[in-house]
């Protein structure tokens, strides 16, 4: 990591020819792979990666550079280039910028860092989850299984003094099954992921991963087609909070709202939903796939009331949104690495618990779908309308869980939705994601109690109505 | 940039041979400059340099591998040693090889001076127009959501323990936008972009344009009945049907049983007007280059000759796996990750008959201009249900936009039903079509 007095010659050289806002951001990252199909271990992968990612901020507008060249002189050069402008070029005073380094709420734990554990033993791991899949029953044709790891060390550095030093570790475990009989085709999916060094196997067990896909899959195979058409929708709190970080989530994030792109614009201090709905994004849950002490731009990471009770209280500022609406950043600047720049990002986003036994909202519900895991979705946020894959679902009748339907697809519209919900259960079931918005991939977790949607479009392949302009993907 | 790059390489490659392995460097170095534009202003403006190695090394048949952005002796010598630790634990595979040296390569011109030569304010300029142009096509473009320009200047080496040495460098430049158009309370959306080798190609103008006449011509549009009927698909939706047929000519997915071609070599799978090709010797194509990922010289492989499948693409594992040689398409993205099968400039070689006289002769029929939803269709069995847009063709005339419906069959029929193919070959990024006519489609409507 770099002096601090380095960082500040480096900020003022990019402040050289005016500007409001300069910073550096420097990270230093290792990843690694392990990846397992037809038995065997296929892949293993490991990289490192140091870079520093420079912005000037004037008049809102961005510059931002990136470099691998951590040298001084690579990173004046690149401040150089950042202090590029079209406009009116002044020579403004030196900034004489004083870093002092800010301390964190919370102190890191990581036990056992990616690059320590050997690959012998996440080998082990993922050999024993792909024999347990396999193990299961026949008709299981393919497992695969990745675990990726990642620790970085980064430090932020900006014109307005704040200097921020912080590591950060993630461990992600997948594991894909594919069962076929006679033809037919059926895929049973399960993820887990933290904050976390590998320490996260002593909570999460691949093996019991493994276990819940591969019957997952068989169980699809004896699944009825889906039925068509309107539809009571309980939402199992196991699905996790997809629906709420795609339908509404990505609508509060402050760039679209201020851009005219999301549904919530006008909405500010309005009911966006019934009254037993809250809508939280909380940076600071302890080892959560979307957790951070610090957010990408040097804000400490946060909790957000975003809908209380039903009313709309907060927009995803990062720093750059947050100075156009006059308010202080929400810590959720985030990027996906050195060579991005910041934008609002979610963290850890859910709906919050209410007073409902799960068990009860389903022996309430007369005729329905049970959802009990979530695919892919995809959300157009100027209108809201979504559509959701559906991995696992169940026909309600008369209160009871009938039997499993496969090939459901979810369709509806996001704000209609939040206004549909009649009821929501005291349990919270946590999701990971890895959330694409302008190219740029993030670590975000989501959760919901079981809720109850009254009515929702259940089948087709496309919603096929309204505008596409942003589609925002989820793998 | 070509001794810097190969001083790391050679110096890897020496502790490669040191310890009696087989190895192979790839190094990257690139320049990028993007230009992003919100409400007419510019909201960003990015330069960006880096560099880097991916290592693959083979021992004894496993193979191991290591990236690092840090070219340092230190770090070189980390790479080396993540990639042999990785190395103990991979299956081995008698197939894990690295081509052999002493190769010839395609003379092409990849690089173009004029790209960096042009100042930055004229391609602020250019991506301006691109946004002023689609504003003044039609009033009903309300918000142009992003405007931008970028452009790519890239240096490659490849060097491996078996003698091959391949360097070059390569450029390009583009122009992008995405907006909507809206008229009472309906809004539709529009983009277009277009990438070049030259920057003096470039015709903003254009781009805008285009973007600007997809939103407005789909305001207003309805469903229709469903019902099978003819139909004429736009260039850009006949590139995203062959994203789902490149997936099932690469040899991994074939050797995989993963896909629906396996096995037809010598069948005639399509219409005996469709011939396929990927070129990565186009003169045109943007993802023409001299040699692939693994250092393989470049050549022009024709994958499906008058409808008649003739092979599929490999690199050098699925080569040697299938028999035969690679045929240059062992892709990398960067150096951060390993080469795999992957099509180049794949192009859909264009007919004789002009796109109007394709609509001109139907009755009543559709001209698809959008799909969504690609990535549901099942690319093992070649079933797809996708949503899409249009415009209805009745005697001849387009006449009102359709939206709200379904296309649905099987990728292998679909390429049966071509019966004629337009003369207007359209490249999108790598992949290039004219427009096609098929006899009939399956459209889910009402």
């Amino acid at each position: 990591m770099l002096d601090k007095y380095i960082l500040a010659d480096i900020l003022d050289k990019a402040l050289e020819k005016g500007g409001d806002f300069a910073e550096i951001y420097i990270e230093e990252k290792y990843v690694s792979n392990v990846f397992c199909e037809d038995d065997k271990i296929e892949k293993i992968n490991s990289g490192r990666e140091k870079g520093a990612g420079i912005r000037v901020i004037r008049d809102g507008k961005t510059n931002y550079v990136y470099t691998n060249d951590l040298t001084r002189e690579g990173l004046m050069q690149a401040a150089r280039t950042a202090n590029h402008t079209t406009g009116i070029q002044v020579k403004a005073a030196a900034r004489n910028i004083n870093l002092t380094l800010k301390e964190a709420k919370t102190s890191l734990n990581f036990m056992r860092l990616p690059e320590q554990v050997d690959f012998a033993e996440k080998i082990e791991q993922v050999m024993a989850a792909d024999q347990v899949a396999r193990d299961m029953d026949a008709e299981i044709r393919q497992v695969t299984i990745a675990v990726g790891d990642m620790h970085k060390k980064v430090q932020i550095a900006n014109s307005a003094g704040d200097l921020v030093e912080d590591e950060m570790a993630r461990v992600r475990l997948v594991v894909n099954t594919i069962a076929s009989r006679a033809g037919q085709i059926q895929t049973g999916y399960e993820v887990a992921g933290g904050v976390s060094g590998w320490e996260l196997l002593n909570q999460v067990s691949l093996t019991e991963m493994a276990r819940q896909a591969a019957g997952r899959a068989i169980a699809m195979l004896s699944a009825r087609p889906a039925p068509v058409g309107r539809m009571s929708v309980v939402m199992h709190s196991d699905a996790g909070g997809t629906m709420i970080h795609e339908a509404c989530g990505h609508g509060l994030e402050a760039d679209l709202v201020q851009k005219g792109l999301s549904v919530y614009q006008d909405k500010m201090g309005k009911q966006v939903s019934v009254e037993e709905v809250s809508v939280i994004d909380d940076a600071t849950l302890t080892g959560k796939y979307g957790s951070y002490r610090w957010d990408d731009e040097g804000s400490p990471g946060k909790r957000t009331v975003l809908i209380d009770k039903g009313f709309l209280r907060g927009f995803l500022y990062d720093r750059l949104t947050a100075s156009k609406d006059g308010v202080e950043s929400f810590g959720n600047g985030r990027r996906e690495s050195y060579q991005e720049k910041p934008i609002p990002r979610m963290s850890n986003t859910f709906i919050a618990p209410g007073q409902d036994d799960p068990a009860e909202i389903i022996g309430d519900t007369c005729n329905g779908l049970l959802v009990k895991k979530m695919g892919g979705g995809q959300v157009n946020t100027t209108n809201g309308d979504f559509v959701f894959d559906v991995q696992e679902a169940y026909i309600i009748e008369n209160g009871e869980v009938k039997y499993p339907v496969r090939g459901a697809t979810l369709i509806g519209n996001g704000p209609q939705a939040l206004m549909d919900i009649d009821r929501v259960g005291k349990d919270l079931g946590f999701g990971i994601g890895v959330c694409g918005k302008d190219g740029q991939g993030v670590a975000v977790g989501d959760a919901q109690p079981t809720i109850r949607i009254k009515e929702l479009t259940v089948g087709g392949t496309f919603s096929g109505k309204g505008p596409e302009i942003r589609r925002i993907s989820r793998k | 940039m070509e001794e810097t790059l190969r001083k790391a390489g050679e110096m890897t490659l020496d502790l490669v041979r040191k310890h009696g392995l087989e190895g192979e460097v790839f190094l990257l170095h690139d320049r990028e400059l993007s230009i992003e534009l919100s409400g007419g202003q510019i909201e960003t403006l990015k330069e960006a340099e880096q560099m880097g190695m991916g290592l693959r090394v083979f021992n004894s048949g496993r193979m191991g591998f290591a990236y690092s952005s840090d070219l340092s002796a230190q770090a070189l010598e980390q790479v080396f040693s993540d990639a042999v630790s990785i190395s103990a634990y991979t299956a081995a595979d008698k197939f894990n090889c690295f081509p052999e040296g002493g190769l010839t390569y395609p003379v092409l011109q990849t690089y173009n001076k004029s790209i960096a030569a042009a100042a930055l304010q004229d391609k602020i300029d250019m991506a301006m127009e691109v946004e002023r142009a689609a504003r003044s096509f039609d009033g009903r473009v309300k918000l142009v959501e992003r405007a931008g320009y970028e452009d790519s200047d890239f240096s490659t080496l490849v060097i491996n323990s078996r003698g091959l040495y391949a360097f070059g460098r390569g450029s390009y430049c583009g122009l992008n936008i995405s907006l909507a158009a809206s008229e009472g309370n309906e809004t539709q959306n529009g983009f277009a972009f277009t990438i070049k080798k030259e920057i003096d190609s470039l015709e903003p103008r254009a781009v805008g344009e285009e973007a600007a006449m997809k939103a407005v011509r789909s305001l207003h549009g309805r469903t229709i009945p469903s019902a099978p009927m003819p139909c004429v698909m736009e260039p850009y939706v006949v590139t995203r049907f062959m994203s789902m047929l490149a997936s099932s000519v690469e040899a991994d997915a074939v050797q995989k049983g993963k896909s629906m071609l396996a096995g037809k070599v010598g069948q005639q799978i399509a219409s005996r007007h469709i011939t396929l090709i990927d070129d990565a010797t186009h003169s045109d194509g943007i993802a023409s280059f001299p040699f692939d990922g693994e250092g393989v010289p470049s050549q022009r492989n024709v994958i499906i000759e008058n409808g008649e499948l003739q092979g599929f693409l490999y690199d050098t594992y699925t080569g040697l796996k299938a028999g035969l040689k690679s045929s240059g398409n062992g892709i990398r993205g960067s150096f951060r990750s390993l080469p795999g099968v992957g099509p180049t400039n794949f192009i859909l070689s264009p007919g004789t008959v002009s796109p109007a006289s394709l609509v001109a002769d139907i009755e009543n029929g559709l001209y698809i201009t959008d799909v969504m939803g690609m990535h549901t269709a099942n690319p093992i069995s070649g079933d797809f249900s996708v949503g899409a847009a249009g415009i209805m063709i009745e005697q001849g005339q387009m006449t009102y936009p359709v939206r709200g419906i379904t296309v649905a069959g099987n990728l292998l029929n679909l390429l049966q039903d071509i019966e004629a193919v337009g003369s207007d070959l359209r490249f999108y990024g790598g992949k290039a079509a004219p427009t096609i006519r098929l006899q009939s489609i399956s459209i889910g409507g009402h």
